[in-house]
């Protein structure tokens, strides 16, 4: 019996043609008949060729190696700078510095994550100042577009003026003004009635902690919301001050039914910290997108404006000063005196702890304007807010 | 571009080559590497992984036209683009996850490239296979087979190197070594096959 080292020495003499004509014919013949004898042949064959062929990847790979190996050198003489005698022309070196090198390597392969990095970031910086000035826009208006309520903050650019006067009158005459919170928010408010009803508009102490009424001469007194009518922009305040002893007697009336077209009509407001007179007439019976309840009148107004009295030319009160429409020339709008009154009777049918004595007569009928103002003038003051 | 060297034509490289000109061979390597080396650093390579794949993309090349197989139906730097493109995408995509999109400043055509690159692939797992059996083999075996089938020794020469009283015993020898390699080999291979 033939070992399998037997075989492969069969085999290779068969390669090689080492057989003479009969054992040839015989092994092809075993070759055709034994199955497992032609399986052991095509392995015998697989493995030399394959060991031949990885001889040959060897050899090839070495000489690849050589070639790169000698057009390094070159390169490194050629940057030496030593033999520059080749007949052609090379290319020009550009010479990078290992710093750059390291640079460009990182730069190529990090550029796609660094640009993904990029474009996520500066998504991410607009969305985000676009949602803040989005959220803002909703927190300015919530109700109704191209309607503005007039109550005015106070700015900041006041508040350090404020506190510059107060450091220069320190300076000339050492006297120290006690330091005032100037509040968040201010509007106008007038005497209701004599014994320290006032009006306002309801959104000039919307969301107020608390509420201080300061009038033309400084003076200042605590005030708590009494009633307030969302629907119409009201609000009924009351001092609640000890050392309050009245306003004296209120120079105009209320008037209960509706103005006229094309009456004159005149106001006075805190948009400063002074006080303000605005003059124009009264140009609609209807308010913004015709709600009934209001006047549109022509007088040009602004923020702190809000809750400021309406008055005719003799005198009478027929408004409330709340808000103006942003995309109109000089439309203001005032609530109507007519549901002040509505709202006074019904608190008074309601029976409150304190009665709301209305003045009855009119002291500005047929004065001058300049009079006229110089008595209303006591009457209106700054409702602050605090919040 | 070595100084005097004839300058070929395709068809006369490949003819060359198949018969072993390494002059022709050299030549070839030098024409083309630049703008393999080019291509590589363009996608995010170094100068040395651009020449390994270079290598590699020869290799290809060279055993087909060895092989007397390579049906070129382009020219050979085309050829050698294609293939080399496709080796460094694999390297690529072994290497990083952004490995998918690369720029390309000449256009991709249709040579062949890809399947003679299946075939080199097959190849090479049987040489990665064969090297690993002869690993396994064991001395003095390995160095014989080395000695006659891969570095092209006769059997006197190796029977004078290994010792051997004569070329019989040597010859006697290397068909047992065979006979161990061929069952570590073909378990190797067949184990592979079988992933």
């Amino acid at each position: 019996m033939k070992t399998e080292a037997d075989y492969y020495a069969l085999f290779e003499a068969y390669r090689t043609g080492g057989l003479t004509a009969p054992e040839r014919a015989d092994l092809e013949r075993r070759l055709a008949a034994d199955p497992n004898f032609a399986q052991n042949f095509a392995d015998f064959t697989q493995l030399t060729s394959t060991l031949h062929g990885y001889g040959e990847r060897l050899a090839t790979r070495r000489k690849l190696h050589a070639i790169q190996a000698d057009m390094d050198a070159e390169q490194a003489v050629r940057l030496d700078g030593e033999t520059l005698e080749t007949g052609h022309p090379t290319m020009p070196q550009l010479y990078i510095s290992p710093v750059e090198r390291k640079l460009r390597e990182f730069w190529g392969a990090h550029r796609a994550t660094a640009m993904v990095a990029a474009s996520v970031a500066v998504m991410a910086v607009f969305a985000t100042l676009l949602g803040l000035e989005w959220w803002r826009a909703a927190q300015q208006q919530p109700s109704l577009y191209g309607y503005t309520v007039l109550r005015r903050e106070v700015e900041r650019i006041k508040r350090t003026q404020k506190a510059m006067n107060r450091a220069i009158n320190q300076i000339d005459g050492g006297k120290t003004e006690i330091e005032t919170n100037p509040g968040k928010f201010s509007g106008t408010g007038f005497a209701l009635t004599a014994d320290g009803y006032l009006v306002t508009s309801y959104h000039v102490i919307q969301g107020a902690d608390s509420l201080l009424i300061e009038s033309r001469d400084r003076q200042r007194y605590r005030a708590e919301p009494v009633f307030t009518d969302v629907a119409h922009d009201l609000a009924i305040l009351r001092i609640k001050d000890q050392k309050f002893n009245g306003f004296g007697r209120l120079p105009y009336s209320f008037k209960r039914g509706t103005a006229d077209l094309g009456e004159k009509v005149f106001t006075l407001g805190y948009p400063r910290e002074d006080v303000v007179f605005g003059e124009g007439s009264l140009s609609a019976r209807s308010g913004f997108e015709g709600d009934t309840a209001f006047y549109q009148i022509s007088i040009p107004v602004n923020p702190g404006n809000s809750g400021g009295p309406l008055l005719d030319d003799r005198g009478n009160l027929i408004g409330i000063i709340s808000g103006r429409q942003m995309d109109m020339q000089s439309a203001a709008f005032a609530t109507k005196s007519s549901y002040l009154m509505r709202l006074v009777d019904s608190l008074s049918a309601a029976g409150t702890a304190q009665p709301y004595n209305m003045p009855r007569t009119n002291q500005m009928s047929g004065t001058t304007r300049r009079q006229q103002i110089r008595k209303l003038q006591d009457y209106v003051f700054v409702v602050k807010v605090y919040e | 571009m070595g100084k005097g060297s004839p300058s070929y034509t395709d068809e006369e490289f490949v003819a060359a080559i198949r018969h072993g000109d390494d002059r022709a061979l050299a030549q070839l390597y030098r024409l083309h590497l630049p703008m393999v080396l080019h291509y590589v650093l363009q996608n995010s390579g170094t100068e040395d992984e651009a020449k390994d794949v270079y290598q590699e993309g020869v290799m290809v090349f060279y055993e087909k036209v060895r092989e007397g197989s390579l049906e070129l139906s382009c020219q050979i730097k085309t050829y050698l683009y294609a293939v080399c493109r496709r080796l460094w995408l694999k390297r690529l995509a072994e290497k990083t996850r952004f490995g998918g999109r690369l720029d390309d400043h000449e256009p991709y055509l249709e040579t062949g490239a890809e399947a003679d690159l299946a075939l080199a692939e097959e190849r090479d797992k049987r040489f990665a296979t064969m090297s690993e059996a002869l690993e396994l083999v064991g001395e003095p075996c390995r160095s014989l087979l080395e000695g006659f089938y891969l570095l092209d020794k006769s059997m006197q020469q190796l029977t004078a190197e290994f010792g051997y009283t004569n070329a019989d015993n040597a010859k006697n020898q290397k068909y047992k070594c065979l006979v161990r390699l061929k069952k570590l080999f073909f378990a190797h291979y067949k184990e592979e096959e079988s992933f």
